[in-house]
């Protein structure tokens, strides 16, 4: 009997090892290129911010105008590294929850570098001049079609993957990919027709544009980012997931209330009176499957204080999620019509909750998944403890800085927009310090990037650690049983399951 | 639950505000009727039609590649929504010399001959919805104002009062040649050495002519029109 174990084991390591090693290319591809797009929308960011409050910053050049420079930064955060990020977690996820090796990696592979290319010659449309003017979806119009046939391509054979899986349990994190996997493309593909190619009512479009905007956070980083954060903390911890209802109930909501937020940065303007509404409460509802999702992850790792502290993974996945609390609570606080509203529908507010949102919930569990990854598709572990460090310190303050700087600087320009005995002159002087705030932040990000991005392009080219041992954060953990399970063994479901090998 | 199961509900969670929010709205707002005027109401018959002038498709294209929509905003919000309405030259003018108190809300045939509404990203300039007609009610004449609205492209910190705006100059948008002949009437008074000249490129042509262009401030009809009735009286 317990040899029939051992030998079930065995294979299930062969499978594990087997299915890692199908994915080491693509999803190296998705990190690494989408970690160096994250450090160039980084730069981007930082010229952007510092012509926020010195227009004068490097104004010689028709390609780095503000009107040009902000949107490239905003898009090559979200089309060159969220995405790649997504894709990543997505095809690696799946196939793992599904048991099932990847058989497309060539086409994921040249999926990927057609995706990249549309990232590119997107960012020099929007550089050279050529930009849509609508925001996130900057792009010149022929990206989008190039976008969506890469994105089938890439995600196909995750769809595949989970209808052939072995029967058996449907894990929570594959419920939240397959959601988002079948709400990108409906997303994506609505705005994208309705704004380019059916002419309709210029104001409509530009509700729809708000709309894709609020789904993009909603309906796919959210998705994404609760899926590898419901897979990363039982696995890491040893422990099942707090709570299946709330689960349940976290996921149900996500998919009744997100879908009809975003309409609310119309507030005011001549479209149907209850879309501004309407996007009002959801946005503000969605408090509800952030807490429930934050609170069933919270529940189970926190009671494994020392594998917190020690395991990267976990230490970037916790602090992506105490950023979704971050998140919630903004989505409350921010959009309440009559009162705050009409201060932050114009403000830096709206630029705080995206990047709170795409980089302070969404990039920090890609983060720790990224480092959970890794290790398992390139057979290698971390160069480095310190890398780890400096990349998770730089990260955390610099957006605890841009967040907090963006949300609280919005309400106050807000306040002096509304001020309207007062010349228009206060608004801007009330925002000055917070914009000179978030340069300095960007920098700090910037600083963490970077050795983010060296540290996993040494991993791609298999100049990791040849060791058993993984790299934690405490230096003592090699005595003991780490959290990855036992010395030795990378792929330990945990304590207290059998071992892998 | 089955797959059958789960994919339908993610279907119909999504779909139901995908038609209300998205698409039913989205076909209403393209069959936008014109706004019959009555002559009871409105002292007139025919249709409401804001007539606007200028390059404004051009114009707009402009606008939109170089970004002014991340700081300057087109929507003047009802009083429910905001103070926009209170300030002297947003909604329209305060004091219009020939038509009094000329403020109201954008509506939605405000934005005819545009593909796309710039209603904004933030306001960290002022809203332009009636930046035309702002500009042209401090100057005398229409050329006076496209003068001033090219300099502010060219250097939006010229003027001392300004010496703080953080409006990124668009020099680019400028071209600097040798004269030949006579100088140029479009030359700029500014920006040239001896023996050249700075004139505008034809994209800050059309921009200015778009934004001068931005006159929202027209009577509306009355079922339009969600002023107080003392504020009418002014007509």
């Amino acid at each position: 009997m317990s040899s029939a174990i051992q030998n079930s084991s065995d294979q299930d390591a062969l499978l594990r090892a087997g299915i890692d090693r199908s994915l080491r290319h693509p999803v190296m591809f998705f990190m690494t290129s989408g970690a160096a797009w994250l450090a160039v929308s980084i730069v981007l960011g930082i010229i952007a911010s510092a012509k926020v409050h010195s227009p004068g910053f490097m104004s010689g050049c028709a390609w780095l105008d503000y009107g040009r420079v902000f949107p490239s930064h905003i898009n090559a955060l979200i089309y060159g590294w969220g995405f790649q990020a997504a894709f990543a977690v997505i095809i690696w996820l799946m196939a793992r929850l599904s048991r099932k090796k990847c058989t497309s990696a060539g086409i994921i592979l040249t999926a990927g570098h057609i995706w990249n290319l549309g990232v590119s010659l997107g960012l020099v449309g929007i550089l050279s001049g050529n930009g849509t003017g609508m925001p996130w979806m900057e792009f010149p119009s022929f990206v989008w079609p190039v976008f969506l046939v890469s994105y089938t391509a890439i995600v196909i054979g995750s769809f595949i993957q989970f209808r052939v899986r072995p029967e058996g349990h449907v894990y929570i994190s594959q419920w939240y990919l397959l959601a988002a996997m079948v709400w990108f493309p409906w997303v994506f593909i609505t705005a994208n027709t309705l704004l380019h190619c059916i002419p309709g009512h210029p104001l409509m479009a530009a509700g729809i544009n708000a709309w894709y905007r609020s789904a993009l956070v909603f309906l796919f980083f959210t998705p994404v980012a609760l899926a590898a954060a419901y897979y990363l903390a039982p696995k890491v911890t040893g422990r099942p997931v707090f709570s299946y209802s709330l689960a349940k109930l976290g996921f149900w909501s996500l998919a009744i209330i997100g879908p009809w937020a975003g309409m609310q940065k119309l507030m005011g303007a001549p479209i149907p009176f209850f879309l501004p509404y309407v996007g009002a409460a959801a946005t503000v509802l969605f408090f509800v499957p952030a807490v429930c999702a934050a609170l069933n992850i919270f529940r189970t790792t926190l009671s494994s204080p020392g594998v917190v502290a020690s395991s990267p993974s976990l230490r970037f996945m916790i602090t992506g999620i105490g950023g979704l609390i971050l998140l919630g609570l903004a989505a409350v606080w921010l959009n309440l019509p009559g009162s705050t509203l009409p201060l932050t529908q114009f403000s830096l507010s709206g630029y705080g909750f995206e990047i709170l949102a795409i980089y302070g919930f969404f990039s920090f569990v890609m983060f720790g998944s990224v480092y959970f990854i890794v290790p398992r598709v390139t057979g290698r572990e971390w160069l480095s403890r310190r890398l780890i460090k400096i990349h998770f310190l730089f990260s955390v303050y610099g957006i605890i800085t841009v967040a907090a700087v963006a949300l609280f600087g919005g309400l106050q320009q807000g306040i002096g927009q509304e001020e309207w005995q007062q010349p228009w002159q206060g608004a801007a002087t009330r925002a000055y310090p917070y914009a000179v705030a978030t340069t300095i932040a960007w920098c700090f990000i910037l600083f963490s990037n970077v050795f983010f991005f060296i540290h996993l392009a040494l991993m791609w080219l298999r100049l990791g650690r040849r060791s058993l041992h993984p790299t934690l954060l405490v230096s003592d953990a090699h005595h003991g049983p780490g959290p990855h399970g036992e010395e030795g063994d990378i792929d330990n479901a945990g304590p207290g399951h059998v071992a892998a090998h | 639950m089955s797959f059958r199961t789960f994919i339908l509900g993610l279907s119909a969670s999504f779909g139901a505000a995908w038609l209300a929010i998205v698409v039913v709205p989205f076909i209403t707002m393209r069959n936008l009727e014109p706004i019959q005027l009555s002559e009871a109401n409105d002292g007139s018959t025919g249709i409401f039609y804001p007539k606007r002038t200028g390059r404004i498709a051009d114009g707009a294209k402009v606008y939109a590649e170089n970004g002014c929509y991340l700081c300057h905003t087109q929507v003047v919000r009802p009083t429910y929504a905001g103070n926009d309405l209170y300030r002297a030259d947003w909604g329209g003018l305060k004091a219009d010399p020939d038509r009094g108190d000329t403020r109201r809300e954008t509506n939605a045939y405000d934005f005819f001959g545009e593909k796309f509404a710039q209603v904004g990203v933030a306001r960290m300039g002022p809203d332009l919805s009636n930046i035309g007609r702002r500009v042209e009610s401090e100057y005398a004449s229409p050329l006076e104002a496209s003068q001033w609205l090219l300099s502010h492209l060219y250097n939006p910190r010229s003027e001392a009062d300004r010496w703080k705006s953080t409006c990124p100059p668009h020099q680019f948008l400028f071209e600097t040649r040798k004269i030949k002949g006579n100088p140029s009437d479009e030359a700029m008074p500014f920006g040239a050495e001896d023996g050249e000249e700075l004139v505008a490129s034809a994209d800050a042509k059309a921009l200015v002519s778009y934004l001068l262009s931005l006159k929202k401030d027209q009577a509306v009809p009355a079922v339009l029109s969600f002023a107080p009735p003392k504020a009418k009286g002014a007509r």
